[in-house]
């Protein structure tokens, strides 16, 4: 279809300008779904994510047992099928209808499946603390708790940013799931319009928003960094 | 006056017993240095006092009152808000220093005077330029640890405990994660605390140091106190045959 480059920007700008109308609305709906699902995804699975970490590491196997097995599910199971799941439960289980919408649905699934993720990447990074700081910090009077918060986690944060930054971006790209419950994202947008086009132009849209969000998102983390370098 | 009192204190690792039966008071301004091979008990020792960690047996009090002490064959801990009262009666200097890197030299020295003692910031941060002023670092107050070297490290980490204004500070091994060339300010600082009649345990194997600077010597080999006394009867004029060998290794 397309022979040399200038020709597909030709193309592209023929079809932005004939298609614009009927592609903007689905297309902003999507990306504004996408930035919600983002960021309350976030909002909510970052503390949860360092709750279950805690559980995680609990003494009481009371605690840590069924928490490690929630992770393990979160993590052993496809995000699209718990988007089923949460979604359908209520119904199926409880024979509650209506219980939340499908929106609702994509938040709990999120934020329980990342919250499960995130809780490995600060498991991992507070285990990775020396022991030596838990020790001047009780040898100097502070208790466990003012211990956690102002010696071992300011530390745990600048660790722990690096693999936040691959699980924030995937974040991104996993937000094209939620089509699966029917609620609009830019690549169901960009699916539909494919399909009344008869183009892929639709597809390199979609792909320039997913891309340009992992940009702005690597370049934030990049900057958090490079504000945590005043320390080693 | 005696300050601290350690009475029949038993400490295993699992299996394996580090600290069979030690009891040793310490009075008011008095410097002891603690010798003895590695695997000793000696840092156990340390530890199980400043509570990193629990005893298996025995007791310690700091002016009378108890951390724990034996019931009926178990130890028991005094009260949570206890022991923390009795632990800012006593402070440690760690080997590797531990001081906080993402906090710079100066909050090292007045984050716990603030936020455990209750200092206002102002006077936290007088106190804490006083300390820094004595052990030579007035221009690291800005500076972060990673930059300093292992004995500004070191020092920064004995202002950080003097800060709390502990009655009696315990030194578990300070200048053995050192070079040579940098023992010698830590060590000059100690003994400066010495003259100021700060009350001192340290862990050390610096025979020379423990010579002059302390008031009493204690041996310990495989969780025993072996000798003790003035520096010269055990450092010098031991006639005990494994304090004798273990020396022998230090002289060239």
């Amino acid at each position: 279809m397309f022979e040399t480059l200038p020709e597909l920007f030709n193309n592209i700008s023929v079809f932005t300008a004939k298609w614009w109308g009927m592609l903007a609305g689905p297309f902003g709906s999507g990306i504004a779904t996408s930035l919600k699902v983002f960021g309350l995804t976030l909002l909510f699975a970052l503390p949860l994510g360092l709750i279950v970490a805690l559980g995680e590491m609990a003494k009481f196997r009371l605690i840590s047992a069924p928490v490690k097995f929630f992770v393990m599910v979160m993590r052993g199971t496809p995000l699209m099928l718990q988007l089923l799941f949460v979604y359908f439960a209520p119904f199926y289980i409880f024979g509650i209808r209506g219980a939340y919408s499908r929106f609702v649905a994509v938040i709990i699934a999120f934020t329980l499946n990342y919250a499960a993720y995130f809780a490995e990447i600060y498991r991992g990074g507070i285990q990775s603390m020396p022991r030596g700081q838990y020790e001047a910090g009780a040898v100097l009077g502070f208790t466990q708790v003012q211990v956690f918060l102002k010696i071992i986690l300011p530390q745990v944060i600048k660790r722990v940013l690096p693999p936040f930054s691959n699980e924030v971006i995937t974040l991104v790209k996993d937000t094209a799931l939620v089509q699966i419950l029917g609620v609009s994202d830019p690549l169901r947008a960009a699916q539909n319009a494919a399909s009344f086009t008869f183009s892929v132009v639709p597809f390199m849209f979609s792909a320039v928003v997913y891309f340009i969000l992992c940009f702005i998102i690597e370049r934030l983390f990049n900057l958090g960094e490079k504000r945590l370098s005043y320390y080693r | 006056m005696e300050l601290l009192r350690v009475e029949h204190l038993k400490k295993s690792f699992g299996a394996e017993l580090v600290l069979s039966d030690i009891s040793l008071a310490v009075n008011k301004s008095e410097v002891i240095s603690i010798i003895g091979p590695s695997g000793s008990g000696k840092s156990t020792l340390l530890r199980c006092i400043t509570l990193l960690e629990k005893a298996d047996g025995g007791a310690v009090s700091i002016d009378g009152d108890y951390l724990f002490h034996e019931q009926a064959g178990r130890v028991v801990y005094a009260k949570k808000s206890e022991l923390r009262r009795l632990r800012l009666r006593t402070g440690l200097v760690f080997q590797n220093f531990n001081l906080f890197p993402h906090f710079s030299v100066l909050r090292n020295l007045t984050e716990a005077q603030i936020h455990v003692l209750g200092v206002s910031p102002d006077a936290a941060r007088e106190t804490a330029m006083e300390l820094l002023s004595k052990m030579g670092l007035t221009d690291k107050a800005n500076a972060y640890p990673y930059s300093l070297s292992g004995g500004q490290c070191q020092r920064v980490a004995i202002a950080r405990a003097l800060a709390l204004r502990p009655e009696i500070l315990f030194f578990d091994e300070p200048t053995s994660a050192l070079d040579p060339e940098l023992t010698f300010e830590v060590l000059r600082v100690i003994r400066q605390l010495a003259e100021e009649h700060m009350t001192m345990v340290i862990v050390t194997h610096e025979m020379a140091f423990a010579r002059d600077v302390s008031d009493r010597v204690i041996f310990m080999d495989e969780g025993v106190i072996i000798e003790q006394g003035k520096p010269e009867d055990v450092l010098i004029n031991s006639k005990n045959e494994r304090v004798r060998a273990f020396l022998g290794n230090f002289k060239s």
